[in-house]
């Protein structure tokens, strides 16, 4: 580049003067502004659970990160599955920025490359400066989704509703000593399991039963001597409300959604701990999303050990990071369903398995529900 | 940057606006800086505004629970209270039959065709109801039911108009497509024009209505669905001012076995258009509806009377009832009962939805001596795939109407006759 000549100059102060550079300055000017604003307010939506477990997260890292970084970031609510997220990466048109996923469905989705692949070490490490690796419990760390929280699938039930207090989850199959209507949620993840174990089949036995056709019959077997009496929940938060407005006795809920609940709304609601069945919790960024590195600086935050203690005072889901359990108080480590006198019987859902056998199984399931067991009433004619 | 065609070495010329553009850059900076700070104190504002609308949304988060609540209040309201929705609805049906009493048909194997079109409308405008049903035959076309009803809530439901008549084994006694021979006789599936009343006490149901009359209110037509007394026989008498009690309790209700024990009683007048008299009609039936996994077994057990008001020289033995075009005598007085098994076939084929098997059985013991027994049994199973139905059917009467020639009053040859019928519909 060549030093401006004095005539050049000239011409340049002359343009500035008479205002024929003034379209420039302001072009500038607004290129600029328009930089700087979008720096700022770069947004992220992130989709999760709804109800107590959406706002835990809000209050735990949503806002605290908005109010450290500027960014906004937008939370909605869905119901699980892997449906949108593979129309989204599939036609790289993306609604979401962060998923908090079930783990078998983390797991298949990474399977199926729909996420992101996140490696350890862009988390934070643990204040005593250990590995990322040995603070997240055996299988929250996956190659595509980072976990969050343990939380668990209880049966809870209406005391003021039942002639007497449930023991067992055989008695959630008792309709006999125990009348009245039941709440499942929607999937055959968790039902299939309990119906088993409530059949007599011994926990470390669950999944290779279903695996065969005898088992999985059995199962449904089970699940037939109460059908008449079931009534379906999809979203967690309708889980407590059946039992609320009294349309159920018992139903399979989201512990930290009984415990919001009573807390919240004084339902009075009571959570048998037997045969829980736990399940974590996890956050995935969609493969090819383009604010992929905002989406993954948001959940380094996120997952930070005071996050998830933070999450946890919220919302009683166990922390997946023992960083973080350290942080909380006694009193508080009582409610989790990690807590020993809540877990003794508890069985791990095998994500595994259900990443691998869900939609075949998930297709009987809905067949199932279609199908009635009595004789119909009303063949049409 | 070089230009491939300038000798290498040597710098490209600068375009003119080069310097312009550093300069005003650099002016911009110095001259501007005032507008770039008043600029991030906009963005500043922004942010606060951000925030404070992050704020709203907490707090809307946090009572976002409490609306729900009141949205499922709210639903469970509009569930109890009516919403606004309509459905249209049909079938097509075809049929095949067989029979062993009909040399023509067994030398063709059997006769196909169009058994039905019809078209259905239910709705619900906020408590206010709507259901009703045309068909369409080869041979006539009429209204199967047609009603405006009022939901009360727990206060029970009020249909006015053509409405099922609440008696005996309710929606159906029997689980084939040719029904029982109850259906036969006015006792099963009848729907007459008058207004009804419905409610559910825990585990009891009452019914209680009143007709006017037939669905028609023309006695001279036989262009109807269901079977009434019709004028078109030697004795012309039609019922008229009928009134029907139905009080059923289940036990069990909503499990696994459910057991509805009832009684039903049904009295009217029967009026008669040559004397222009009336005489009366009653039927009564006890039925037990139970419900035990994938078993259903019916029992009905009843007895009724026609006592018309015919002219001198008519016959008070039988009374004329039609429907389907046809005219056909049933015994003025007798004994009925129907019993039924059927069993809900567990299948897992994918596309299958529903198979259900039965065997109904049906008998019209009638007064007169000279009166043979009416049987009827039809062994088949009703298949569901997607959203079509098919009933197959294995029919075995004796004076059975439209099986050789079976009678449900006197003169009927008595004799076991069959038929196969297969009928395939498809429902939306």
């Amino acid at each position: 580049m060549t030093a401006l000549n004095d005539t050049e100059k000239d011409g340049f102060l002359h343009d500035c003067a008479t205002g024929r550079g003034q379209p420039l300055l302001i072009l500038t000017v607004l290129i600029l502004l328009f930089l700087s604003c979008r720096s700022v307010y770069a947004e992220l939506t992130m989709v999760s659970w709804g109800g107590a477990y959406t706002r835990s997260q809000i209050l735990a890292f949503v806002r605290p990160y908005q109010q450290q970084t500027g960014e906004q970031i937008n939370v909605i609510d869905y119901s699980g599955g892997l449906i949108d997220l593979r129309k989204q990466v599939r036609s790289l048109n993306f609604k979401w920025d962060i998923i908090d996923l079930e783990l078998s469905d983390a797991l298949r989705a990474c399977e199926e490359g729909l996420l992101e692949p996140i490696p350890p070490q862009a988390l934070e490490a643990p204040a005593d400066g250990s590995a990322v690796e040995s603070d997240f419990i055996a299988g929250s760390l996956t190659p595509c989704a980072i976990g969050t929280v343990v939380w668990s699938t209880v049966i809870a039930f209406d005391p003021a509703a039942l002639p007497q207090t449930p023991q067992r989850l055989e008695d959630f199959f008792d309709t006999e000593r125990f009348p009245g209507h039941r709440g499942l949620r929607k999937t055959p993840k968790a039902n299939l399991e309990w119906a088993l174990l409530a059949d007599g089949v011994p926990a470390d036995r669950i999944y290779a039963t279903l695996e065969t056709e005898a088992g999985l019959q059995r199962a449904f077997t089970r699940l037939n001597s109460i059908k008449p009496q079931l009534i379906w929940w999809v979203d967690g938060i309708e889980a407590p409300y059946l039992l609320e407005s009294k349309q159920v006795v018992m139903t399979s809920a989201y512990n930290g959604r009984i415990a919001d609940a009573n807390n919240n709304r004084n339902a009075g609601l009571e959570i048998l701990w037997d045969r829980q069945i736990w399940n974590i919790d996890l956050f995935g960024i969609p493969r090819d999303n383009p604010n992929a590195e905002q989406a993954l600086d948001f959940i380094r935050f996120a997952t930070r050990s005071d996050r998830l203690a933070e999450q946890a005072r919220h919302i009683p889901y166990g922390p997946v990071r023992k960083s973080a359990l350290q942080l909380m108080d006694r009193e508080a480590r009582l409610h989790l369903p990690t807590a020993s006198s809540n877990f003794d019987n508890a069985l791990q859902i095998d994500a595994r398995w259900w990443a691998e056998h869900f939609n075949r199984i998930n297709q009987r399931f809905q067949k199932w529900l279609e199908r009635p067991l009595q004789v119909p009433k009303n063949l049409p004619r | 940057m070089t230009n491939r065609h300038q000798p290498a070495g040597k710098p490209a010329a600068s375009p003119a606006w080069y310097p312009c553009c550093l300069a005003l850059c650099v002016f911009a900076n110095s001259a501007f800086a005032d507008a770039e700070t008043e600029a991030l104190r906009e963005e500043l504002q922004l942010l606060k505004k951000r925030m404070e609308q992050l704020e709203a949304r907490l707090a809307a988060a946090e009572n976002r629970d409490i609306e729900i609540k009141e949205a499922v209040n709210e639903t469970a309201a509009a569930d109890s209270s009516g919403i606004q929705a309509f459905d249209i609805g049909g079938a097509l049906r075809f049929n095949y039959s067989w029979e062993d009493f009909d040399d023509s048909a067994q030398s063709k194997r059997g006769d196909i065709g169009l058994n039905i079109f019809r078209l259905n409308v239910d709705g619900q405008y906020e408590n206010i109801l709507l259901s009703a049903e045309y068909r369409f035959y080869t041979f006539m076309d009429t209204i199967h039911h047609g009603w405006i009803g009022y939901d009360f809530g727990d206060h029970g439901q009020v249909q006015a108009g053509i409405t099922q008549v609440p008696f005996g084994l309710l929606p159906f006694a029997s689980h084939s497509f040719w029904f029982g021979t109850t259906y036969y006789m006015g006792l099963e599936d009848d729907y007459d024009m008058g207004i009804k009343y419905i409610n559910d006490f825990g585990p009891w149901n009452l019914q209680l209505a009143a007709f006017k009359n037939a669905e028609l209110g023309n006695a001279d037509d036989l262009e109807r669905y269901s079977y009434d007394p019709v004028t078109t026989g030697a004795a012309r008498n039609e019922e008229t001012n009928t009134f029907n009690g139905r009080l059923a309790y289940t036990f069990g209700k909503d499990s696994e076995c459910s057991n509805e024990l009832g009684l039903s009683g049904q009295w009217g007048e029967l009026f008669n258009r040559d004397t222009d008299d009336s005489g009366d009609h009653w039927a009564t039936a006890a039925h037990l509806d139970s419900r035990c996994g994938r078993w259903n077994l019916q029992f009905e057990l009843g007895r009724y009377e026609y006592n018309p008001r015919n002219p001198a020289g008519v016959s008070n033995d039988s009374i004329t009832f039609g429907a389907f075009a046809f005219a056909h005598e049933v015994a003025a007085e007798g004994y009925f009962g129907v019993a039924n098994i059927a069993y809900n076939v567990p299948v897992n084929w994918p596309r299958v939805d529903v198979i259900t098997c039965y065997n109904d059985f049906s008998i019209l013991h009638k007064d007169d001596s000279r009166f043979n027994d009416s049987l009827l049994n039809t062994t088949g199973c009703a298949i569901g795939i997607g959203p079509t139905f098919t009933y197959i059917d294995l029919i075995r009467g004796r004076n059975a109407l439209f099986l050789g020639d079976g009678s449900l009053a006197g003169g009927g040859n008595d004799e076991w006759e069959t038929r196969i019928n297969i009928n395939l519909g498809y429902y939306w």
